[in-house]
């Protein structure tokens, strides 16, 4: 899609040269990680106006900051901010700064950049550093009754078995509220949520119906994974327990991690390999879309319409059975390649099975977009601004919905998307809302299936699906991306001396799209909510019961999940006039 | 409206009637990992390999035995104890039914014998590992080399590098003899 300007350049060089043009001297070291790959060292005080320069003059963006433990290594612990580069001379770029083991504090990029906030409030739960004048300076991972001095990604912090008694009863998370003059209710949702599957906590402040502004924090069930790996694991049994991070888009987490392994340790993969990773990554893909559209449907109150789309969506799960021998959880990769071919027949068989799937999907399609009901239930609802998209760097359909082309597959060709990069592009709308993202999703589901059509039919070399001849150099690291149906997943990590991942940093794509939520909330109603959170199509919870408290009259009720949801769909009988 | 009632009927009923009727998978599902105790050398390659450390090795030093044992609740199908294993002792089928009620039902064991070794009497590899590891070496394809593996799979790592190291000692000490070094030596 875009070409270096000089092609004797190196990919991202004309940002290095631009970055020591105007901050002349302010680069300690730079070096390439791999081919579109480069880190920058830079100094710790002009680290958030370099950062701020590449993201908004040059075209970055920002999915998230890794923090990593060097002591053992060279005596500091180190963040890198990675900045994904997609105008002018894409690749990536880890800005790297090193932060000085006693005083553990480093200037924080957030208020400069804001799309950096979750990673710098993480680093300080789990490293114990300090981000000096961070936008948000609240706990992010780690629960109120944690210990406040043990932090376990510290490498000398503590045992991945060790659970540490609860200090204290209290919970003082401070909920943000910017309500103005307003009177407002607050409508909690969760501990766990209505919606999806994964424990969330919401505030709503409601005027009467409209949503004046919401928070919510997350992390209920952080599953210490980065730790397991780092102390348990083999660095290529890590494969499998990155497809677990996520029950929809597992594939592209394992994919995610084996490429940035193999990126860094200089792993040549199989071709066909990389495109049956492609065929895979958009199978799963096929089943997610109609998982999230069965979902709206849902939730506009068109439940025929979710049924309907479940049914169909089993022939998806059937495809990627009959693929890889599991209705999820593949198991495919390995460092190097995949361990299962697709042989003759299963080519037939696939072909047959998208033939009719997109038909049957384009009749349900076709249904819902033609039901005036829906159409009104999404428009205008849940509005992502593109200028707080800008600068907190969403991903997926949830940003793509807002007009950015942002799409890891077109923008930094991985796999086997490379061969077919210039036939595609990223699928946008225009509308900022919920239908922008539902329609979104519809144009994504019939290229998933273009996609593997063009793959199987043309575009599968033959030759080995694995490449286990190559040589193990601890201490290098890398960055991988794939596009997970949800947007972009991005894996950071560095493999140690003793073959395990000495530091193993996952981001989920619901990862970045969690920050813009307060603002898609606000200007909404009651009834919005649920919908507005199921069009980020995100990774959470499902609750039993939602409590609402009247602020003025110090009442509390509670509702049952039904009544909440109910409501969602046929918008009759407030939960709050009862 | 119409389109729905149109697809509803087209549809007619999707509903599969498992569990009243058995589940078709594909041919290459993966479900339980069935193991084949008289085939199985108790090599431990499978446990090495076990992401979720489902099989595991555990040595009873007084009874000189080590058991090998899967746990199918840690198990996550994902086969490559099938992919390691140098007999082919373990295979996935197509068996996803594995609910017990209790949860003991979940572990399969198998116990195998311990071999000593002959010079110093300790244990270091199951007698069948060393059986196959004698068989394969005996194959006449092998050559002097592996005859001479094959006569020393009695032993324990430790003494055969203890052996070698005194063995390579007494061949220097008969160069030397044969051959005394002159001054400056000769190119290597």
């Amino acid at each position: 899609m875009h070409m270096a300007i000089d092609s004797k350049l190196r990919t991202c060089e004309t940002h290095v040269l631009a970055v020591q043009e105007k901050f002349p001297y302010q680069i300690k070291e730079t070096q390439w990680v791999s081919e579109d790959q480069v880190c920058i060292t830079v100094d710790g005080d002009s680290a958030p106006d370099i950062i701020a320069f590449l993201y908004y003059e040059r075209g970055g963006w920002m999915p998230f900051m890794a923090g990593n433990d060097e002591r053992q290594l060279n005596g500091h612990f180190a963040l890198y901010y990675l900045l994904s580069m997609e105008e002018e001379d894409p690749g990536y770029i880890h800005v790297r700064v090193e932060v000085e083991r006693e005083t553990g504090e480093f200037k924080a990029v957030s208020p400069k950049v804001p799309a950096a906030v979750w990673s710098e409030r993480e680093v300080q739960d789990m490293f114990g550093l300090k981000a000096v004048g961070i936008i948000d300076d609240r706990n992010l991972c780690l629960p109120d009754d944690w210990p406040m001095d043990v932090h376990p990604l510290r490498k000398d912090s503590m045992d991945y078995r060790y659970r540490p008694m609860p200090t204290r009863e209290l919970e003082d998370y401070e909920f943000l509220k910017d309500t103005g003059d307003h009177e407002t209710t607050t409508v909690p949702m969760g501990p766990l949520h209505i919606t999806s599957d994964e424990p969330g906590h919401f505030r709503l402040y409601v005027e009467g119906e409209n949503i004046i502004d919401a928070d919510y924090r997350m992390f209920f069930v952080h599953r210490g994974m980065e730790k397991c790996a780092e102390s348990r694991m083999n660095y290529d049994s890590v494969p499998f327990l990155a497809e677990r991070i996520c029950g929809i888009c597992g594939f592209a987490h394992s994919t995610a991690y084996a490429q940035s392994i193999e990126a860094a340790q200089g792993i040549e993969v199989p071709l066909r390999a990389q495109v049956i990773r492609a065929i895979i990554l958009e199978t799963e893909r096929l089943h997610s879309h109609l998982l999230n559209l069965g979902l709206v449907c849902h939730f506009s109150g068109f439940d025929t319409g979710f049924q309907h789309f479940f049914r169909v969506r089993e022939q998806s799960m059937d495809l990627a059975e009959m693929l890889t021998g599991a209705r999820k959880t593949y198991g495919l990769n390995l460092i190097g390649g995949v361990r299962r071919d697709i042989l003759a027949e299963q080519k037939l068989e696939t072909l047959k099975y998208l033939d009719n799937l997109a038909a049957d999907a384009q009749r349900l399609v076709d249904e819902l977009v033609s039901t005036p009901n829906f159409i009104n239930r999404a428009k205008g609802i849940g509005i992502l601004d593109p200028k707080v998209a800008r600068d907190y760097s969403p991903v997926g359909p949830t940003v793509r919905g807002s007009g950015f082309a942002r799409d890891v597959r077109w923008v930094h060709p991985f796999a086997g998307y490379k061969s077919i990069a210039d036939k595609h592009e990223p699928i946008t709308q225009d509308s900022c809302d919920v239908l922008g993202r539902t329609l979104v999703r519809i144009g994504e589901f019939t290229d998933s299936i273009h996609i593997i059509q063009e793959l199987l039919e043309t575009d599968l070399p033959e030759g080995p699906i694995l490449n286990d001849r190559w040589t193990y150099v601890p201490h290098r690291y890398a960055l991988a991306a794939t596009e997970a149906p949800r947007g972009e997943d991005m894996h950071w990590s560095m493999i140690g001396d003793n073959q395990k991942c000495y530091r193993w940093r996952a981001k989920a794509s619901t990862y970045s799209n969690w920050p813009v939520l307060r603002s898609m909330f606000r200007g909404n109603t009651l009834s919005d909510a649920a919908l507005i959170v199921g069009s980020l199509d995100p990774c959470y919870s499902c609750t039993e019961r939602v409590t609402v408290v009247d602020v003025k009259k110090n009442k509390e009720q509670t509702l049952t999940r039904q009544q909440l949801e109910d409501y969602c769909c046929d918008r009759r009988h407030s939960p709050l006039e009862i | 409206m119409l389109k729905t009632l149109r697809e509803i009927l087209r549809t007619g009923n999707a509903t599969a009637g498992y569990p009243f009727e058995p589940l078709e998978r594909p041919t290459d599902a993966r479900g339980k990992p069935e193991h084949d105790p008289v085939a199985c050398i108790g090599c431990a390659a499978c446990a090495v390999a076990c992401p979720p450390n489902a099989i595991q090795m555990k040595i009873d030093v007084e009874a000189g035995t080590t058991t090998w044992s899967i746990n199918y609740g840690r198990c996550v199908y994902c086969g490559r104890c099938e992919e390691i294993c140098p007999l082919g002792a373990i295979t996935l089928s197509k068996e996803f039914e594995l609910a017990v009620m209790d949860k003991n039902d979940l572990e399969e064991t198998s116990t195998y014998k311990l071999q000593a070794c002959a010079e110093c009497g300790r244990y270091y590899a199951t007698a069948k590992e060393v059986d196959y590891a004698t068989r394969l070496l005996s194959q006449n394809n092998g050559g002097l080399e592996a005859q001479q593996a094959a006569d020393l799979t009695g032993y324990c790592p430790a003494c055969k590098q203890k052996a070698d190291a005194y063995r390579a000692k007494r061949r220097d000490e008969t160069m030397r003899y044969r051959k005394p070094i002159t001054s400056g030596g000769e190119p290597g």
